[in-house]
């Protein structure tokens, strides 16, 4: 369900994250206050170790905050519990990390049934889902192949099928063309550009690459714990 | 998750693993087809142990006779009286015997002193003897008191200086009398020296032979000898009088052979309960190994939603597999067993007993699944996302 009168899809504000070691208090995240709307791509740029990745594991409930408020389509994200936290990663959210992270003795078929089979959606419904998913990436060809036979720029596109395959609200990409040539690269954000075009999903992607960036409506930077729009 | 889709993947899984499992496997099926042998042909085995046992000593053998008192009235059994005794549970089989130490027998002119003793057709088996040449007495022979004697080996060739008698005749008190056969048997021990004859035969011929007043049981194995010993004087009493009577058994003898039995059976048992636990410390192993290489994996599952009671459920269940796939090779090879060790001691075991063993070996495996692999799940349930997913 999407959130009535045009409100944000995430609204994140006096959000921190620090860590401990010890010698002292590390921070991370100091303040950041963000807002993403349904449909919108949202690129966040910096350095690396200025807490990209870390917001976008906060946002994803993959880690705690320290401090601040997340609200997702209204809802207090980090008064979540474990379990209702797995269940707002089943239906909300799509995760697409940098190294691509598909399940390699595994088909095609099998990585993206995995999110359906955690989802409980019934078994005879999986194959449509995940060939319409793999439509999207245009890799429905590649269905029932093993996925350590593809090749670089195949295994990121069947991931984002399968941060797809559950219609999440938002999809988090950490560095998703970091390991992708230029040609790849480019396919893989006209893929994330089409997705975002044909609904209401929200794209957040964690990158260094300005090209990247450039693709996205709205660009932030992130520099010492501290995030600005661009 | 559901249950159809936990046990898809971790077959799935196991299978594309399988190298890695192998060892693990054939562990636990070793001692899950060592279980289903011992426990379906057991008693059979313990049968057949006793069988051979006979020949080494008497263990399992119980003599029943009345004590000569000069104040006690002279007393036999009654054929009535073995009929009981044979009925009692425990009891294989009964015989009934009379003796006279000192016959007087004859053969070519020289003079011998036999041991004699009247025997039914069940002394045989009770002792465990077979003859060496030779045939044992008929039904006729027992019925009509004919005269014919069997003789132990030693007896044969202080007589007739060989044991190739059968026919040769014997005057026994003025009588002629046919060799029917010479005994032999490992466990014919003193027998070596002995004539037999028909029973009645014994009681009609002999002179001052005593009354059949003894009665040799022999026990189906070593634990129904003290089952059976205190239940005799109370089944002969119920019949005739028992004024006098003794029940003797080599309790000795049968202590050792019990602790004898007992040893072997504990090593016996041991080894099946040391084959199983190291399966399950390979089950622990391999899981604890997977969880390990399987860190990514388990990250990025957490990431697209699964809860932590799904990732230990999917582990316990791939280590239930494992050990529910194990044993059922072991109720294979267990099949395999049990008909081989039945071809071997001609015995047959109930059906009902081997799928009984199958079905408890394959509680066991569950048991050990869950044992072994509950350690591994938990651990695998309670990683944090972020690391597991930065796991190299």
């Amino acid at each position: 369900m999407l959130p009535g009168n045009g409100g944000p899809l995430i609204r994140v504000t006096r959000l921190s994250k620090h860590y401990s070691n010890g010698q002292g208090v590390i921070p991370v995240l100091r303040g950041v206050n963000l807002e993403v709307r349904p449909g919108e791509m949202v690129a966040v740029m910096g350095p690396s170790g200025s807490g990209k990745s870390t917001l976008l594991f906060i946002l994803g409930l993959l880690m705690p905050a320290s401090s601040g408020n997340y609200q997702f389509m209204g809802q207090d994200m980090l008064a979540l519990s474990r379990a209702a936290q797995a269940e707002f990663r089943r239906r909300q959210v799509g995760f697409v990390f940098q190294n691509c992270d598909l399940f390699e003795n595994s088909t095609v078929y099998e990585n993206l049934e995995f999110p359906l089979v955690y989802a409980k959606v019934e078994r005879q419904d999986r194959p449509e889902r995940i060939a319409a998913a793999l439509q999207r990436v245009d890799l429905a060809h590649r269905i029932h192949h093993q996925a350590n036979h593809l090749s670089g720029g195949e295994k990121q596109r069947v991931a984002i099928a399968r941060a797809l395959v559950n219609e999440p609200l938002v999809i988090l990409a950490d560095e998703p063309t970091g390991h992708l040539d230029r040609t790849h690269g480019h396919m893989v954000m006209d893929h994330f550009s089409q997705i975002v075009a044909a609904g209401d999903t929200a794209l957040i992607v964690v990158t260094h690459d300005p090209q990247v960036a450039a693709r996205c409506s709205r660009i932030f930077s992130l520099e010492d714990g501290i995030l600005n729009e661009n | 998750m559901h249950l159809g889709d936990l046990l898809r993947v971790s077959i799935r899984q196991l299978l594309r693993h399988r190298r890695r499992y192998w060892g693990v496997m054939l562990a636990i099926a070793i001692g899950t087809a060592g279980f289903i042998t011992i426990i379906t042909m057991g008693r059979d085995l313990k049968k057949n142990f006793n069988r051979d046992l006979e020949l080494l000593g008497k263990a399992t053998l119980i003599r029943v006779y009345f004590e000569k008192r000069p104040s006690f009235a002279y007393q036999r059994f009654q054929p009535s009286t073995l009929d009981a005794l044979r009925r009692l549970p425990g009891v294989s089989e009964a015989s009934l015997v009379a003796q006279q130490p000192w016959v007087l027998a004859s053969w070519q002119g020289r003079d011998y002193n036999l041991a004699m003793l009247g025997v039914d057709a069940a002394f045989w088996q009770v002792n465990g003897l077979i003859p060496r040449r030779g045939k044992f007495f008929t039904p006729e022979d027992l019925r009509f008191s004919q005269r014919v004697v069997i003789l132990g080996p030693e007896l044969a060739r202080t007589i007739f200086g060989r044991d190739n008698v059968v026919g040769e005749q014997l005057t026994i008190q003025q009588e002629l009398y046919t060799v029917l056969a010479v005994l032999n048997g490992a466990g014919l021990g003193d027998y070596a020296h002995f004539a037999f004859m028909p029973l009645s035969t014994a009681e009609n011929r002999i002179m001052r032979i005593s009354p059949a007043n003894r009665i040799y049981l022999r026990c189906r194995t070593w634990e129904d000898v003290s089952k059976v010993a205190p239940l005799i004087p109370g089944a002969i009493q119920a019949v005739q009088p028992a004024q006098g009577l003794k029940v003797e058994v080599a309790w000795e003898h049968l202590r050792r052979v019990e602790a004898v039995a007992w040893w072997v059976e504990f090593f016996i048992y041991s080894s099946i309960v040391a084959t199983l636990i190291l399966g399950g410390l390979g089950i622990w192993t391999v899981m604890m190994a997977a969880v390990r290489s399987r860190t990514r994996e388990i990250g990025l599952k957490k990431a697209m939603g699964a809860e932590d009671r799904a990732i230990m459920a999917q582990f316990l269940a791939e280590a239930v597999c494992l050990s529910v796939a194990a044993s059922l090779l072991g109720s294979a090879l267990g099949f395999i067993s049990v008909e081989v060790t039945s071809l071997l001691i001609h015995s047959h075991p109930g059906e009902g007993l081997f799928l009984m063993c199958v079905l408890l070996g394959l509680l066991v495996a569950v048991g050990l699944g869950v044992a072994a692999g509950l350690y591994p799940s938990l651990q695998a349930s309670r990683m944090e996302v972020v690391s597991a997913i930065r796991y190299e």
